[in-house]
């Protein structure tokens, strides 16, 4: 039997189908090696230095404790900075979605030939580096800053406005590197937005506001999910924007990750400070997933 | 205080009873740029409980009068009145309008039976009253029970009979159809197109129905009003519109026609060709003409002696060049001297059945040659 079926060509290719991909593994492998080297790993032995014992100086000990998260949780400059990051993370995202929103929107619905060029130019704050762009931010917005000069030449202001070195700075700073991200997540996540159902709901008797908060709102929920993510994750992990437009004087997790590792040389602090923002960026990414699935 | 109150009954009482037409389109053009005018002027009335249909080919302007209706799209000029109110330039939401889009347009996001519930829900229904509306439409539209899937578990025709349902459940004054039934499978079709006429009578709601097709046209509606490049080319009954084309386009759009070129001897005389023919020339004596003859108007016979044809009968010898077997018609190509004549012959009325080649006499009553002056309607 085998002999007849093995002689007639046809027979086999289904067959073969089945056989092990080894083109998608070999395709799919560098990248998966890649990550378990240097992604998987390095949280792995984050996680293992979060729970040593370190002695004063930053010494490691071979000791294993739970020291480093009973230290953190009950000192209240670390809930500060917890809420502050969370306040900061929040914040900047909802101001990020309304100012990117309306951009998305227009950029949505614009005829398709202006729509690739205004796309790069809503998105080309990106080929510039956010260091860059951060001390830009300090030249606009310091005391002897151009928007600082222009109101007190004016006259309008006689001191001049606090906007750096301060929380308000950083928020400045943070949405703006944002919004590109906001806009480009907004973006992808308006396929099913047509214009089609706000001229149905409008038929229905829905003024422009109910259209927006019934139809317009809840059809671009996986895109406002999405960017609201990506802003989230990527403002709580923020570093340079905060320790520069904040002066020092603005406190985060991020920011003391960096004061514990690199200053203080407590590794393990800053182990354990890493596990907790990893910890809520989980809890971010649970959170999207669910309201993903019910607006699908 | 008495005269003030008579007074407004009075012109209340005149709209309603005094005006024969419930919508009125006074002259509505919708203008692009500087010259393009995608309608022309269009004036239409269509009485209460009536179904309008507007015809026509993709670009003559039909979808755009529609959307002109529903507010969807500004008005350049003119006027639109439902039951003697202008609304012409009120916002959609304000007009009462039911809308039923091509692609269905229901809401991804809600089920059926929130979609149906939408225009309630805008209208302030108390919880309770719309439950009940709701399953009443959908019983109407033969889905009683399909409230709680999502549009996207659906098949086409269910989406399209939840679309006329959401449409309807809020009892408006008017109801749009845009091409309903284009993105439907043939069979599915005709049901459809039984069904919404069906559901339009039986509410008596005036209706507007745009359509490329002129089956569709002819078979739904009480009137139907043939488009061309922005104007209105005809007005009438279906019969009107078959039978007496107003000019050479509807003629040709409506229905399989023979077009052939010839030219007015006199009054209700055509040449084509080398032979002179009795017609309807619609009072012109002269002039290039065309004439158009519908296919299953001409009747074949067997070739006999021209003689022995009554002379009320046009009649011309020709020889048949092509044979298509359609199922319920045969159609033949025939060769009459020069032109030719495409004709249909029931399949089930047939006497003969001719073969490629053969000689033949075809006949045709003067009445059901139309004649128009060349360039009419183009």
């Amino acid at each position: 039997m085998a002999a007849i079926t093995s002689s007639v060509p046809f027979a086999e290719a289904p067959a073969r189908r089945k056989t092990f991909p080894f083109l998608l593994i070999a395709l799919l492998l560098p990248m998966a090696i890649i990550n378990f080297v240097a992604f998987v790993l390095p949280v792995i032995r984050l996680g293992m230095i979060s729970f040593i014992e370190s002695r004063s100086g930053g010494v490691l000990t071979n000791n294993y404790t739970l020291e480093n998260y009973a230290d953190f949780f009950t000192d209240s400059f670390s809930i500060e900075l917890v809420s502050n990051s969370l306040i900061l993370g929040f914040g900047v995202t909802l101001i990020t979605l309304c100012c990117a929103y309306p951009i998305a929107l227009f950029l949505h619905r614009v005829s398709p030939k202006w729509r690739n060029m205004l796309f790069v130019i809503t998105v080309s704050p990106l080929l510039v580096s956010s260091v860059v762009r951060t001390y830009g931010w300090m030249v606009i917005l310091g005391d002897q800053g151009v928007f600082n000069g222009i109101l007190m030449s004016s006259g309008i202001i006689d001191s001049p406005l606090r906007l750096t070195n301060n929380t308000l700075g950083v928020f400045i700073g943070m949405v703006e590197v944002l919004i590109p991200y906001m806009a480009l997540s907004l973006i992808a996540g308006f396929g099913r937005l047509e214009n089609v159902y706000e001229e149905a709901a409008a038929s229905l008797g829905a003024n422009s506001w109910t259209r927006f908060r019934r139809v317009i709102l809840p059809l671009t929920a996986p895109g406002i999910a999405l960017g609201c993510l990506l802003c989230f994750v990527l403002s709580i992990s923020s570093f340079i924007t905060p320790k520069l437009l904040g002066g020092g004087r603005v406190f985060l997790l991020a920011t003391e990750i960096y004061d514990q590792a690199v200053i203080q040389l407590e590794w393990p602090t800053a182990a354990a400070i890493s596990v907790i923002v990893l910890i809520i960026f989980g809890l971010a990414l649970a959170v999207y997933s669910r309201v993903v699935k019910r607006f699908d | 205080m008495q005269t003030q109150e008579l007074r407004q009954v009075i012109p209340a009482a005149e709209t309603n009873t005094g005006d024969q037409a419930f919508l009125k389109l006074k002259g509505i053009t919708k203008r692009y740029g500087v010259d393009y005018m995608a309608v022309d002027d269009l004036d239409i009335d269509v009485p209460k409980g009536k179904l309008l249909g507007l015809l026509g080919p993709s670009g003559c302007g039909k979808t755009t009068t529609l959307r002109m209706i529903a507010g969807l799209l500004d008005i350049t000029r003119s006027k639109i009145t439902i039951d003697g109110d202008d609304i012409s330039h009120k916002p959609p939401h304000k007009r009462d309008i039911g809308l039923v889009f091509q692609n269905y347009a229901l809401f991804p996001h809600m089920t059926v039976a929130q979609n149906v519930a939408f225009g309630l829900e805008m209208r302030g229904v108390g919880r309770v009253e719309a439950r009940d509306r709701v399953e009443e439409a959908l019983e109407m539209v033969r889905l009683p029970g399909y409230g709680e899937r999502k549009p996207k578990e659906m098949s086409g025709g269910q989406q399209q009979r939840v679309a006329l349902a959401r449409a309807l459940v809020i009892r408006p004054r008017l109801l749009l159809l845009d091409e309903p039934l284009s993105n439907l499978d043939a069979k599915l079709r005709d049901d459809m197109r039984i069904e919404i006429r069906e559901i339009q009578q039986r509410l008596q709601i005036t209706t507007v129905f745009v359509t490329h097709d002129q089956v569709e046209a002819l078979t739904m509606c009480d009137l139907v009003g043939v488009m061309h490049k922005g104007k209105l080319a005809q007005l009438g009954t279906p019969e009107d519109i078959y039978e007496r084309p107003a000019d050479l386009f509807v003629a040709d759009f409506v229905g399989r026609t023979n077009i052939l070129d010839g030219e007015i001897e006199a009054l209700d005389r055509v040449r084509i060709g080398a032979s002179v023919y009795p017609c309807n020339t619609r009072g012109l004596t002269s002039g290039k003409a065309k004439a158009a003859i519908r296919p299953h108007r001409i009747s074949l016979t067997p070739s006999r002696d021209r003689s022995l044809v009554s002379m009320a009968t046009n009649a011309a010898h020709g020889k048949v060049t092509r044979v298509t077997y359609i199922g319920d018609v045969v159609q033949y190509d025939i060769d009459i001297g020069g032109n030719t004549l495409t004709t249909e012959v029931h399949t089930a009325s047939a006497g003969h059945s001719f073969q490629s080649g053969e000689k033949l006499l075809c006949e045709w009553k003067p009445q059901d040659m139309q004649v128009f002056a060349q360039g009419s309607g183009n």
